[in-house]
């Protein structure tokens, strides 16, 4: 029988037509949808190493909704759908989704509801529990004294006041879009770990793309966050205990957008992120922003180099003592880490009223003048 | 409107509002703030000792201009002792030597200090001109920055001097970080950030006290004391992989104005969290490496490389990885493994000197010679005529007068 006519055969499996370009190669959607699971798979497959005496690894993934969250959930379950079907089960960890209701970190919206529940009828078998922002009071008890201390004369706490409110009123202190999204990104850390560890789970598999891991790198290093690369951007543990874990480091945000397109059943879960419009001045974006957008074009032309970024800050070195103090707001060092003899946390001295907190969330304190 | 106070005298009208934190501040105050965060810098980091003899590399530049100032203000304000002199390296670019070289003949007299300049056409036999006329207007920033950086230990050795500062500020420091990751470069991420760097390629101790000082304060402190300094870029500065990092630096300044300085905080942090091994490995060899290829040190636009790094860097990038998956993994047998770790000895890099001219080298030959070799080798032949004696020249002249008749016949 004559082999099928193929304008463009794909590059791995040459019996379909391949249509989309990756890393120099031209794939189907199958090989390409293989292709990137494997190297998600590949991260993920330290968690099946059976180890006696030791019980199955709790992990929870924290889900935005957004492409790379999603894609990533989708690939894992598709390994535990598979692993199902065998007759000798090893699926080797517990999965539990925490959705932090993006309608009450960004605006309210209906189409969080709908994507919601679209994601919790897609993947029936998995455990999901959505939470609002402001449950991080609820998570990390403490958390309503040292906002209170973080922002000082700013807010005054008022115990009659529900969560939410308190939240929110810490939030419209925050004045510049840098400090805003800084914070907001610690907040919700601090109340992914304490869901997690209320839960038991060991580690948090986070769904950051390489481009996201080299933006947050950069918008780290230029928040004077530095020190906390190790864990922030890196597989490791966090200062809380539980672990960080980054599978989706291997690709970057269009090759998640590429997987998404050949995935039919993602469009209605995902929530496209909201655009940044060219028309915004840089000086009103948030660094965060800025960062975002300056590896995604620059990764156009030099994604190695781009790639470079989250690989070189993955290879930082934790070298936390038990006696180091830890901040309370987001676990970053206070001071200087142990050898660094610079002195620019002394040069600054005037800025920082108190020690307690670190250099980083100094910054983006309310009374900080920048 | 009504003019503002000064924020720290709150007398004066202010005139300035410092980049680096907004606030408003009168001429004096700007300038005795300013110097006292130097001051900071120097005691905090014990940069001097008391008596030491010290060579500023001036390039007539904004930045080594300022760095003589205010050393020289410190040191008669706080009683440092240094003794200071200015070290300039002519690296024989007209149009852009001349003329910042002459500015350092002034500043030596403005500041009462001596100076000396070193040139690369009496050092290496090539001025920077002629090698830009020999391999192009690419990659000679290469052989700039490795020549900058022997003749500044040069002279600073020729003087008996063994301290040398340079302008550098926190914006280049800040470059330098960005750069580094963008480059996964770990072991020159541990120091490009530190105050002092001890190449180990020679006992000259290099430092940075501007490092926390920011390009448009330098600027400010120039303007405001009226400082004579030259501002031209060297006409030959390409675009550059430190290009996409400078820009990077620029909006991140309009963003938040400390961001420049919170690099650094985090350059600094990040340094000491470079796993040891690299570090020891970079230093083994980085004590040469930071002698011979930081290529840089062009005043204030140190570090340009030329313009293609960034774009070679990804094509091998992607040429490793398209390489990745033709590999094919072989393992050893298990009994063998030991074996083969036995025979791994990391290769430890031993510091010599170089045989061509001396200078400290962990090569055979050190890098500034590798380049002259590859310039003498392409030299016109023409050159060698230079050479010729004395009685040689009488009958090469007599030659000329030969060949002018025959043209005259001819014609």
């Amino acid at each position: 029988m004559p082999a099928k006519e193929l304008v463009r055969p794909c590059m791995d499996c040459k019996d379909a037509e391949a249509i989309l370009d990756t890393r120099k190669r031209q794939l189907c959607g199958n090989c390409f949808k293989r292709f990137a699971g494997h190297k998600v798979l590949m991260r993920m497959s330290k968690y099946k190493m059976k180890k006696a005496n030791r019980k199955t690894p709790k992990l929870l993934l924290p889900l935005s909704l957004g492409v790379s969250s999603t894609v990533l959930l989708h690939m894992i379950n598709d390994d535990i759908e598979r692993q199902l079907a065998k007759t000798f089960v090893n699926v080797g960890f517990e999965l539990n989704i925490l959705v932090v209701d993006p309608s009450t970190i960004l605006a309210p919206d209906a189409k969080y509801d709908q994507a919601y529940e679209a994601v919790t009828k897609a993947f029936p078998k998995l455990t999901f529990t959505r939470l609002p922002f402001h449950s991080v009071f609820e998570y990390v008890p403490d958390m309503k004294e040292i906002i209170q201390e973080y922002a000082g004369s700013k807010i005054t706490d008022d115990e009659s006041r529900s969560n939410e409110d308190r939240l929110t009123a810490f939030r419209a202190v925050i004045s510049t879009a840098t400090s805003k999204a800084d914070l907001d990104s610690v907040l919700l850390t601090r109340l992914v770990v304490g869901y997690a560890k209320g839960l038991g789970c060991e580690t948090v598999i986070w769904g950051d793309s390489d481009t996201r891991l080299a933006a947050k790198t950069l918008a780290g290093v230029a928040k004077g966050r530095g020190a906390s690369l190790t864990w922030s951007v890196s597989d490791g543990m966090s200062p809380w205990g539980v672990a960080f874990d980054f599978p989706l480091r291997d690709l970057s945000k269009p090759e998640l957008e590429q997987f998404k397109s050949v995935c039919d059943d993602l469009s209605e879960i995902i929530v496209p992120d909201e655009p940044i419009s060219d028309n915004v001045l840089t000086k009103n974006l948030s660094i965060d922003e800025l960062m975002m957008r300056y590896v995604r074009t620059q990764g156009e032309k030099y994604r190695g180099v781009m790639a470079n970024v989250s690989r070189t800050a993955n290879k930082l070195e934790s070298t936390t003592a038990s006696d180091d103090a830890l901040c309370p707001l987001c676990g970053g060092h206070v001071g200087n880490v142990k050898g660094n003899s610079g002195v620019t946390v002394a040069n600054q001295s005037s800025d920082n009223y108190s020690s307690k907190f670190c250099y980083g969330c100094m910054r983006s304190r309310p009374e900080a003048t920048c | 409107m009504a003019p503002t106070a000064c924020f720290n005298c709150k007398e004066a009208r202010a005139v300035i509002i410092r980049p680096k934190n907004r606030h408003k501040l009168c001429r004096a105050c700007f300038l005795v703030v300013f110097e006292t965060e130097v001051h900071e810098t120097i005691i905090g980091t014990n940069l001097f000792y008391p008596g030491e003899r010290v060579a500023i590399g001036a390039s007539g530049g904004k930045d080594s201009t300022v760095l003589a100032a205010v050393l020289k203000t410190l040191n008669e304000r706080y009683g440092y002792g240094l003794d200071l002199c200015l070290l300039s390296i002519d690296e024989g670019i007209r149009g852009y030597r001349d003329d910042s070289l002459e500015t350092v003949k002034r500043n030596a007299v403005q500041y009462d200090m001596p100076l000396e300049i070193l040139g690369y056409g009496e050092l290496y036999g090539w001025t920077m001109d002629q090698v830009v006329a020999q391999i192009g207007k690419k990659g000679n920033c290469t052989y700039c920055g490795v020549f900058r950086r022997q003749a500044l230990d040069r002279g600073a050795a020729k003087l008996g001097i063994k301290h040398v500062v340079t302008g550098h500020n926190a914006d280049d420091v800040a470059e330098t970080v960005m750069m580094n990751l963008l480059r996964a470069d770990l072991p020159r991420l541990s120091r490009g950030t530190s105050i002092v760097t001890e190449s180990g390629a020679s006992d000259i101790k290099r430092s940075k006290p501007l490092k926390y000082a920011y390009e448009k304060e330098i600027v400010l402190y120039a303007h405001h004391r009226q400082l004579d300094y030259f501002s031209t870029e060297c006409i030959y500065s390409p675009e550059a992989f430190r290009g996409s990092a400078r820009t990077l630096i620029k909006d991140l300044e309009k963003i938040r104005p400390s961001s420049i300085l919170d690099i650094v905080k985090s350059g600094e942090d990040m340094a000491a969290l470079v796993p040891q091994e690299v570090n020891q490995g970079g230093r083994k060899c980085g004590s040469t490496v930071a002698a011979e290829d930081d290529v840089g040190g062009c005043g204030s636009q140190n570090g340009r490389t030329s313009g293609g790094e960034m774009a070679a860097m990804e094509k091998e990038l992607a040429e490793n990885e398209s390489a990745e998956s033709r590999e094919t993994e072989i393992r050893l047998p298990k009994g063998q493994s030991l074996n083969v770790s036995q025979q791994k000895v990391i290769k430890k890099q031993t510091l010599g000197h170089c045989e061509r001219c001396g200078y400290l080298s962990s090569q055979r030959i050190c890098k500034a010679c590798n380049l002259l070799d590859g310039l003498n080798r392409n030299r016109p032949k023409t050159a060698i005529e230079v050479s010729v004696g004395m009685e040689d020249e009488e009958s090469s002249s007599t030659l000329m007068r030969q060949m002018e008749r025959t043209q005259l016949t001819n014609s």
